[in-house]
C-alpha cells in the first residue's frame, strides 16, 4: 500500500520522509561545497530532481538516508569534475585560474578541534562528519562514500587517532 | 560509545550545528523549486524535440523533391541527336527574342562590332 505523498518515479521515497531529514541533506550538501550557501541549495535541489525523476531510484537495498546522501555526494563528485575540466581548459586558454573561484564561506568561529577535523583528508572527513555529525553507522557511511566498509573503518580509525591527539593537546 | 567518542561526538555535533545554524532552506522551497526545473526541463526537451522534427520534415521534402526531379530526367538518343535538323533551346532568355532561329541568323553578340561582321573581337 502506498502513502499518498510517494512519488510517482519512486514508489519508496515520499515526500514527507525527505522533509525529515531534509536538514540532515542541506548540511552534508553544504559540507560537499565548502560551506558555500547556493551551491550546497542547487546540490539539495538536484538530488530532489533526480529523485522525483526517478533517475535516482531508491530499491530499499539501504536506508532512505544513505541513499539520498549518496545522491548528494555523486552530484557533489560530478561538479568538481565539470570544475577541474573546466579550469583545465581555462589553463590551456591561458587564463589565469581560480580567478573566479570563490572563497570558502565557512564561518570563521570554530574550536580548534573543528579546525582539526577540517584539515584531515577528504575521506576521513567524511567519514568522521557521517558517523559523528549525521549518525551513520560505520557501514552506512561507506555506503554513501562508494568505499568497501573495511576501506571506511580504516579511514575512521586513523581519522578518530588524529582527532584523539588534538583533543589530547586541548 | 568510549568517553573519547562522546567527547569527539559533542565536539563536532556542536561545531557542526554552529556551521549550519540557520542557513537550512525552507524545504517547500527547494521542493518546489526542484519541481519547476523538471517542468522547464521537459519544456526544453519539448522544444527541441519539436525543432528536430521540423528539421527532419524538410529534410524528407528535399529529399522527395530531389528524387523526383532525377526521375524526371531525360537522356539524349545519340542517333536521334545527330540527325535533327532544328533545335529549340529549353530556355532563350539569352538569345535576342524568342524562339530566335539559331540556325537561320547569327545572332550579334554584344562584344561583336558592324564593321568585322559579328566576329569577336
Amino acid at each position: 500500500m502506498r502513502d499518498s505523498d510517494d512519488l510517482d518515479n519512486n514508489p519508496h521515497v515520499s515526500r514527507s520522509a525527505l522533509e525529515a531529514m531534509h536538514g540532515q541533506v542541506f548540511g552534508w550538501a553544504l559540507s560537499r561545497c565548502d560551506f558555500e550557501q547556493a551551491v550546497a541549495e542547487d546540490l539539495v535541489q538536484q538530488a530532489y530532481v533526480e529523485l522525483l525523476t526517478g533517475r535516482a531510484r531508491f530499491d530499499g537495498e539501504s536506508s532512505l538516508k544513505t541513499f539520498v546522501f549518496a545522491v548528494v555526494q555523486n552530484l557533489s563528485r560530478n561538479r568538481y569534475r565539470r570544475m577541474a575540466t573546466r579550469l583545465r581548459l581555462l589553463q590551456k586558454a591561458g587564463s589565469e585560474p581560480g580567478a573566479d573561484v570563490a572563497e570558502p564561506a565557512e564561518p570563521r568561529e570554530h574550536t580548534e578541534l573543528w579546525k582539526a577535523v577540517q584539515e584531515l583528508p577528504a575521506r576521513q572527513r567524511d567519514i568522521i562528519e557521517l558517523v559523528f555529525c549525521r549518525d551513520m553507522t560505520i557501514e552506512e557511511a561507506s555506503a554513501v562514500m562508494g568505499v568497501t566498509t573495511g576501506t571506511g573503518r580504516v579511514h575512521y580509525d586513523r581519522a578518530k587517532k588524529t582527532l584523539k591527539g588534538r583533543l589530547a593537546n586541548d | 560509545m568510549t568517553d573519547i567518542d562522546k567527547q569527539l561526538h559533542d565536539a563536532l555535533r556542536n561545531g557542526q550545528a554552529k556551521v549550519e545554524a540557520g542557513r537550512t532552506p525552507d524545504f517547500e522551497t527547494v521542493w518546489a523549486r526542484a519541481e519547476s526545473a523538471i517542468v522547464q526541463r521537459r519544456r526544453r526537451a519539448r522544444a527541441v524535440g519539436g525543432i528536430a522534427a521540423a528539421v527532419a520534415l524538410v529534410a524528407v521534402v528535399f529529399a522527395s523533391q530531389l528524387r523526383q526531379a532525377e526521375q524526371e530526367w531525360q537522356f539524349v538518343d545519340p542517333d536521334e541527336f545527330a540527325s535533327s535538323t532544328s533545335w529549340v533551346a529549353p530556355s532563350d532568355v539569352l538569345l535576342p527574342k524568342h524562339r530566335f532561329d539559331i540556325y537561320g541568323e547569327i545572332p550579334v553578340l554584344i562584344e561583336s562590332t558592324d564593321e568585322d561582321r559579328g566576329t569577336l573581337l
